[in-house]
């Protein structure tokens, strides 16, 4: 990068799945002045804001227009990004490359979104192509529910290691004040719990959550001056896959798909041979729990086919030698286009220290985000506590 | 004095908009020979062979055009597939498919792509398992629209027996 580019400050609010007593700028606001307080800065000292939904979800197109007093936007540069699920995570690679450049100093990244005022799971199916497929496509459900079904079949894993990451998400969130659903749950409680489209449960799936994340991103300068610990964005992918594919799914193919082709590119810019060894920490985007055990593998933080071994050994606890979403993840919180911004907000909270009941008991010098979304494409985000790191 | 709980006021509201697609050039020939002739067509990438389903103007990973028309069997193998148990809605009628279904991606024997359709069995796991062949199910010719709901289903091909 051109400029090196720290996040500074940060906030959100606590996730829930009623948020009736705000509307959506009052909802965003909350998180804004959380970001501003956190960063020792006031919305006159912000440069430009990029702000982060998937606003076809609530209805309302435009939201950048619409929400200029909660954004703060008002009389400054400002673009709106909609991406998907990676929405969050788009949002922060766009204001660190405007940092990046030099065009700014500060820049105010926010992700949003207010689940319960559409319908996600029918708006979604204008995901899919219109002519093809559509008629199936009225959810993620599906979807991971394949992903699900292929996992076992190739692998032979068992719907016991999909309950593991329903629970570690579930306790790694009762940790967490922020997190949506705090859940004491066991192995049992998950297996038993409703099956919605098989091997997908009840409890294997994220919640729809109403929430809003925002960071604050400023220059190398700007940043030693002005923040105590600046968390550094240290390298940024993003990848496409292939339209109609879909081939995330299939988890044995062989086809270098979107989410080992970024993480290839992402490790050859930082020099990462071991990948489990070099990063502290993971936030990962997992919509669903066989998601989370298809990134241990496409990150390779284990070979293929092997992820439902690491999660049977606890290596990816909180306390484990590779933790993976202390936070609770997109299993315990998912407000669309503020989850991919939580994984690098989450991320950068382990990294300064700052993450409190769900803090890794362990130095954190570097960290690994992803984000999912669209049709099948991800950003990720590398992290560390110094520009040494 | 007794205090009165906080009144919160949300406004249901339901949008209906109505769209129409072009198909274009590659879908309307697949859609016209299924509807026509009952053949399933897909396109060869010229570079690296990848037969795409559904047909494309352009080869993604090569960036050159899908020039040369291939005609799939009807028969593939099931490489996923779902039980779903959730009344989710066709967002094509805006009814629910009634559950429990089961749908699955089948690769059409030829295909290096794979098809999303509806499994005709009965929903139960010992009755369907990855790997299992399918064949393609149409709707009666009289009846055909030219629309991805010509294919009816996918029916799995008798005699078949679980692998252990």
């Amino acid at each position: 990068m051109k400029r090196n580019v720290a996040i500074i400050g940060g906030g959100q609010t606590y996730h829930a799945a009623r948020r009736h007593d705000v509307d959506q700028a009052e909802m965003v606001n909350e998180a804004v002045r959380r970001a501003l307080d956190d960063a020792g800065t006031t919305i006159d000292e912000i440069d430009a804001i990029l702000l982060g939904n998937m606003e076809f979800f609530e209805g309302v197109h435009m939201t950048d227009c619409w929400l200029v007093h909660g954004t703060g936007v008002y009389g400054k540069p400002g673009l709106k990004i909609t991406t998907g699920g990676t929405v969050g995570a788009t949002t922060v690679c766009a204001g660190a490359h405007h940092v990046a450049s030099g065009l700014f100093d500060k820049v105010l990244c926010i992700g949003f979104e207010k689940q319960e005022e559409g319908d996600t799971g029918a708006i979604l199916s204008g995901v899919a192509h219109p002519l093809w497929g559509r008629s199936l496509a009225g959810a993620a459900l599906g979807y991971f529910a394949m992903m699900g079904s292929s996992y076992m079949a190739n692998w032979g894993a068992t719907e016991e290691h999909s309950a593991m990451v329903a629970v570690k998400a579930r306790q790694n969130a009762r940790k967490n004040p922020y997190a949506h659903l705090k859940l004491d749950i066991t192995i049992e409680d998950a297996l038993n719990s409703r099956m919605l489209s098989y091997p997908i449960r009840m409890l294997d799936m994220c919640p729809a959550s109403n929430g809003a994340c925002a960071v604050v991103l400023a220059d190398e300068k700007t940043a030693k001056k002005r923040c105590k610990k600046p968390v550094w964005i240290r390298a940024m992918e993003t990848a496409h896959n292939e339209q109609f594919e879909l081939d995330w799914r299939f988890v044995d193919t062989k086809r270098l798909i979107f989410s080992k082709a970024c993480a290839g590119r992402l490790y050859k810019k930082l020099g990462v041979t071991k990948p489990a060894e070099y990063f502290d920490v993971f936030e990962v985007y997992e919509p669903a729990t066989w998601a989370e055990l298809v990134w241990y593998e496409d990150l390779g933080l284990c070979g293929p086919g092997e992820g439902f071994r690491l999660i049977e050994k606890g290596m990816t606890n909180i306390d484990g030698p590779i933790p993976v979403n202390p936070s609770g993840g997109v299993l315990s919180t998912n407000c669309i286009g503020a989850s991919a911004m939580l994984r690098i907000w989450e991320a950068a909270l382990q990294i300064r220290g700052d993450a409190g009941g769900h803090q890794v008991p362990k130095d954190v010098r570097r960290a690994m985000t992803t984000a999912y979304g669209g049709t099948n494409w991800t950003v990720m985000t590398a992290l560390s506590k110094t520009l040494n790191d | 004095m007794v205090q009165k709980e906080q009144e919160w006021i949300s406004i249901p509201m339901t949008v209906d908009v109505p769209f129409r697609f072009a198909a274009g050039q590659y879908l309307s020939k697949f859609m016209i020979e299924m509807r026509d002739n009952s053949k399933i067509y897909a396109v060869k990438c010229p570079q690296c062979g990848r037969v795409q389903l559904p047909p494309r103007i352009v080869c993604a990973e090569c960036h050159v055009k899908n020039d040369e028309w291939v005609e799939l069997s009807h028969e593939g193998t099931l490489v996923a597939f779902t039980i779903m148990y959730l009344p989710l809605t066709d967002p094509t009628t805006g009814k629910p498919h009634e559950p429990p279904f089961v749908y699955g991606s089948i690769r059409l024997d030829g295909s290096t792509s794979v098809l999303d359709h509806f499994v005709n069995v009965e929903p139960d796991m010992d009755k369907i398992w990855v790997g299992m062949r399918c064949r393609l199910v149409l709707r009666p010719q009289e009846n055909r629209i030219g629309d991805l709901s010509d294919i009816l289903y996918f029916d799995t091909l008798p005699g078949q027996v679980r692998p252990k």
